[in-house]
């Protein structure tokens, strides 16, 4: 690098205070801090407020009444179901995602001819909006049109009496395809880059000593790996804990509660009228989100 | 190591058939979009060529057709044009102001402070840290309800004033980023060798000017992959959208518009939703290079 | 208006067919028009060839008769409001589509801009509910289905009290009675008071497949038993062609399946609430009603759980179906260009019950049980309108004889009003095609004598969303209950019982 000429720091700069120039932490961090306090604090301390509030549904009132949400909360089925099927549908949806985008970056991880154009139609999926992304499901997936339900009758995977959507035991599946269709390309991208970013030596003197594919993956690249997955675990991990989109448009919910998630019940709520009930679960699922990924983050001990 | 031909040959088949694999809903998606309605619901057999296709879908949410003058085109019927509800340049063109503004915004805030995080040592480093990735945990469906009435109060809302409306959900949408944002940039300033800043700065340059003339150049890549994926998440985000404006349309909000009290407009909808792909897509092959290079998660390395 | 006016659009009307179905040229058309007193600016005129100028797109002359009195006023009365905006929220239903394409015809004389918000149903709820708790006033003019309308009752303007307030705003010849009065009676007036004006009124009828039951040698069903017999019958002959004998909107907690469920618990004789107010879907009717319909389900393509209206039209436009009680407005769609079926479906009176209906001095809450289920909706004016009177304008055009008429010509669904039933424009479209008016005659004698309405109570947008069709959802699907059709029921009356005195209704 050449040497620079830098100017001296300018004289008028003089009487500014420590924390306001640029040696200190406070300039860099003060804009995301002023946007995190406007529109992130106030929000969530909202929500909390609301949540100690009781609606009266005749006078469309929201009266101050702080155990009532959480004791109907509680006491409400379909707020453990929706619990269970929301650790369910991520916790499925994490391995699935994980075992597929490893596989998937070690066959795209070459720099031989087209795999660049491979990689980049990979990420195609990503920029498919989710709601988007579940009407087309929806579609591919109709029990008496859809592309895709008709190929498995037609190979004697389904039966048409059972539409996958419309099944209790298969709609999470339904749901979770598309999931995991969209999704499975973000973890595609992040494993290639774990795996660009490895060390060439170990495998060089692992190939040396005549150690196989297999073990090198599982003694060197898994092992050196295990950050990159834990970090694309706790993002991924956080946005499949607040699953909405996929599953208010393919099933609503349905049938029954069977694909019914913390948010999308919350949703439910909402879209009824009743927001402090809805705050009161949306305040639950942060609360899990938290505690969750605060175990998770102690665990495999993830430095951000 | 090497690798016999056989072997090469298996790979390429199995790369091709597993990108195939996740092209063809998108595949289908396209061709749904020039079906015609019979050919999108039959109740003998899945269509898949035997059709006349028709770009009349794309007429109506790209060009603004309205119905009449496709019945008029296809000289079946009259009715009368004006305003079509599923035209969608509009929709895209605030699709794009938005997702443009936010990831804009995002970058310059997330790049400041991971530059902090990653270069200075202060006490509150970790809770800032922690306090930043807690911004992803908050459902939307909870923020709907203040956020409305704070941005009613503000004036923020594009009833009141459409820029205000514009800068309200870029900011939110900021907000929403910042997590993703901050952590990549902070890793990929923890690659860049710290004695590079402090050779700069025994030279008497400032912090400022260190990070301005020599750390940020060297992240140009990081930036790059961080960019697309909040550029990512700003084009296909819907709750906040829906509820926090009313004239302004994201695509993702049009398209469910497409569902009509008498039927969804299968047609309209793979139409629009075809054509959302193009921009993003368009987005990652510019930045293709510097996406899978660029996230390298620097400090997950050691 | 005079029999010179009908002769004229009539007049224009077909030729204006004509023209489309390339019968006759543009030179000649445009002198027909020209015979007819309908000018053209060069603008319109050359939209007409094969060039048209994208973007304000094209207003056909026959049916853009914004009559001139009416422009006239218009332009006078609404002069103080030029330049402001009036918006309201909406699901994208018939006429709300076609207002928003010819809204520019309010717009031009007046100066009033028109923004119409489109959005899925459940979202408009959300979205009014947001406005009106936080009092936001964003919508001058909201979209109310006919289940909601108990709960925005306070917030609306009772127009025909405004109406007469507002003698320098009244619209010269609007005409309350117009209206059908069974529509004002179910769905504008709670508590004696105008919520808003009748806009859309979808209602159960029941459709058939001409062919196919001809070839089945099957009588058009009249009662329910008909119905259940005709329905089996089909299944049983025709399965194997891939044709079902009814389909059904059994969306798991969709609003589709409540009214699959309300339509047939009162065919059956039962009702929703008794007149003590606690909920009687668990009573004897009630629990034939729904068995009944579990056994139609067994008769119905299996998508029929993840169906709503939409999915059952595509059943019924592909084919697959060939007896159906639902929505009228599925009609024009069956007869359209792109259907497999066009021509094929019939319409006729909805199937009538095999006990009787339960009177409505033995139900709740101002519902009347029938076998007519209507889904309408009204335009209510909001009390928070910063422009209320620029709004209030907007919605006497949007509701005017001559609008509301043109919105049934354009789009083949059911007028609210009387005059609209009788114009010569609407009788001669009675024929098959698209748009086509010729499910009319069933539909306007469906609401004159056995239309029916769900419960008018400010709980209700919530028990028809939420408790009532996912209990059912689990029922159907077998994700719990055993598939007993009682103890779902008991379920879903000890939560709405619970709801309804928590709330102190009872």
């Amino acid at each position: 690098m050449t040497a620079a000429v830098y100017d001296a720091p300018a004289p008028g700069r003089a009487w500014l205070p420590r924390w306001f120039t640029s040696e200190h932490p406070l300039p860099w961090l003060l804009p995301a801090t002023a946007l995190m306090v406007v529109f992130g604090i106030y929000p969530a301390l909202y929500a909390i407020w609301l949540s100690l509030h009781k609606r009266n549904p005749v006078l469309r009132k929201d009266v101050w009444n702080p155990s009532a949400n959480w004791l109907k909360a509680l006491a409400d089925e379909r707020v453990w179901n929706a619990l269970y099927n929301t650790f369910l549908y991520t916790g499925l949806a994490l391995v699935i995602q994980l075992s597929l985008g490893l596989a998937i970056a070690l066959l795209l991880d070459t720099d031989r001819r087209g795999y660049g154009l491979l990689r980049a139609l990979m990420t195609l999926p990503l920029v498919v909006p989710p709601a988007v992304t579940a009407m087309m499901f929806l579609l591919m997936l109709d029990g008496s049109f859809g592309v895709l339900s008709r190929s498995l009758y037609a190979l004697g995977l389904l039966s048409p009496q059972y539409p996958i959507l419309a099944t209790s035991s298969t709609a999470l599946g339904g749901v979770l395809l598309a999931d995991i269709w969209q999704w499975t390309p973000f973890m595609v991208l992040i494993m290639l880059a774990g795996l660009r970013s490895l060390p060439k030596e170990p495998f060089e003197a692992a190939a040396i000593d005549g150690a196989s594919a297999t073990q090198a993956f599982f003694r060197l690249t898994l092992p050196m790996m295990s950050k990159v997955i834990a970090i694309a675990v706790l993002i991924r991990g956080i946005d499949l804990f607040r699953i909405f989109d996929y599953v208010k448009v393919m099933t609503d919910s349905g049938p029954g509660t069977a694909t019914e998630t913390l948010t999308s019940y919350a949703g439910r709520i909402y879209f009824n009228g009743d927001f402090p009930y809805a705050s009161t679960i949306s305040v639950i699922t942060l609360a899990v989100v938290i505690i969750v990924s605060t175990i998770f983050m102690k665990a495999f001990r993830v430095r951000l | 190591m090497e690798q016999s031909v056989l072997h090469r040959t298996l790979r390429d088949i199995a790369a091709v058939l597993v990108v195939a694999i996740f092209m063809f809903p998108l595949f289908w998606w396209a061709l749904t979009s020039i079906k015609p309605m019979y050919a999108i619901f039959n109740k003998d057999h899945v269509v898949v060529f035997d059709f006349v296709p028709t770009l009349i879908n794309y007429a109506v949410v790209l060009l603004g057709w309205s119905r009449a003058e496709i019945a008029i085109e296809s000289g079946s019927t009259f009715g009368v044009g004006g305003t079509s509800s599923y035209d969608s340049r509009q929709t895209i063109l605030d699709s794009i102001i938005v997702s443009v503004g936010s990831t804009a915004l995002t970058m310059v805030v997330a790049v400041l402070a991971a530059y902090a995080l990653s270069r200075m040592t202060f006490r509150t480093r970790t809770g800032f840290l922690n306090w930043v990735l807690g911004q992803r945990f908050m459902p939307p469906i909870a923020i709907i309800v203040p956020l409305v009435l704070m941005y009613k109060a503000a004036g923020m809302r594009d009833t009141d004033n459409l820029f205000m409306g514009y800068v309200g959900l870029i900011l939110i949408y900021a907000l929403m980023n910042l997590p993703i944002a901050v952590l990549l940039m902070k890793s990929f300033f923890d690659d860049v060798p710290k004695d590079v800043d402090e050779a700069a700065m025994i030279d008497g340059a400032t912090r400022w000017q260190t990070f301005r003339r020599i750390v940020l150049p060297m992240v140009r890549g990081g930036i790059a992959a961080a960019a697309v994926l909040c550029f990512i998440f700003a084009w296909t985000e819907f709750l906040l959208s829906l509820f926090l404006t009313t004239i302004i349309r994201t695509v993702p909000v049009k398209i469910t518009t497409f569902v009509t009290s008498t039927g969804s407009e299968w047609g309209f909808i793979s139409a629009l939703g075809t054509a959302a792909v193009i921009p993003g897509f368009i987005f990652i092959l510019l930045v293709q290079r510097h996406l899978v290079r660029g996230l390298t998660l620097g400090s997950l390395k050691e | 208006m005079s029999f010179r006016d009908y002769d004229k659009k009539t007049f224009i009307a077909d030729t204006a067919r004509d023209f489309a179905l390339r019968r006759i040229s543009k030179r000649d058309f445009l002198k027909k028009m020209a015979l007819a007193g309908v000018g053209f600016s060069a603008f319109n005129a050359g939209l007409l060839g094969t060039g048209y100028q994208r973007g304000k797109g094209i207003i056909s002359s026959a049916e853009a008769q914004t009559p001139e009195e009416m422009t006239k006023w218009l332009k006078d009365v609404g002069a103080p409001f030029k330049g402001s905006k009036v918006r309201y929220t909406s699901e994208a239903t018939p006429p709300t589509v076609v207002l928003n394409q010819i809204k520019n015809e309010f717009t031009e004389p007046t100066g009033i801009e028109v923004e119409i918000e489109i959005v899925p149903l459940e979202q408009v709820l959300a979205k009014a509910i947001q406005d009106v708790q936080g009092q936001l006033g964003t919508y001058d003019i909201y979209y109310l289905d006919q289940s909601w309308v108990a709960t925005f009752a306070p917030d609306t303007v009772d127009p025909v009290s405004y109406y007469k307030e507002k003698p320098d705003l009244a619209m010269p010849g609007f005409d309350f009675d117009d209206f059908s009065a069974p529509l004002v009676k179910g769905l504008a007036l709670y508590d004696d008071k105008w919520v808003g004006i009748p806009f859309d009124i979808p209602i159960f009828i029941t459709m058939y497949r001409r062919d196919i039951l001809e070839k089945l040698g099957i009588k058009p069903p009249t009662t329910f038993d008909e119905f259940t017999a005709a329905v089996k019958q089909i299944t049983e002959a025709e399965k194997a062609n891939g044709i079902y004998g009814t389909g059904l909107q059994a969306k798991s907690g969709h609003y589709s399946l409540e009214c699959d469920w309300t339509a047939a618990i009162w065919g059956h004789g039962g009702g929703i609430f008794g007149a003590n107010k606690k909920f009687t879907g668990n009573d004897e009717q009630g629990i034939n009603g729904l068995k009944w319909y579990q056994e139609m389900l067994k008769n119905a393509p299996p998508q029929s759980t993840a169906s709503t209206w939409d999915g059952q039209f595509q059943m019924m436009q592909s084919g697959q179906v060939a007896l159906v009680n639902s929505w009228d407005e599925f009609f024009p769609g069956l007869d359209a260009d792109d259907s497999k079926v066009k021509g094929l479906w019939e319409p006729m009176h909805p199937i009538s019950s095999n006990v009787g209906i339960r009177s409505v001095d033995d139900v709740g809450f101002g519902e009347i049980p029938n076998v007519g289920h209507q889904g309408g909706s009204i335009l209510g004016l909001s009390k928070y309108s910063k422009n209320l009177d620029a709004a209030w304008l907007f919605m006497q055009w949007a509701c005017s004889k001559e609008i509301m008429t043109r919105c049934t010509l354009l789009g083949g669904f059911a007028p609210m009003r009387i005059s609209s039933f009788e114009d010569p424009r609407v009788k001669a479209k009675a024929v098959v095609g698209p748009g086509t008016t010729r499910h009319l005659e069933v539909v306007k004698w469906t609401i004159d004598n056995v239309m029916a309405s769900e419960p008018d109570m400010p709980l209700w947008a919530g028990f028809s969303n939420n408790e009532i069709p996912v209990e059912l959802g689990k029922l159907l699907t077998g994700q719990d209950y055993g598939g007993d059709a009682k103890k779902c029921m008991d379920n879903v009356a000890s939560l709405i019982d619970k709801a309804v005195e928590d709330a102190g209704l009872l």
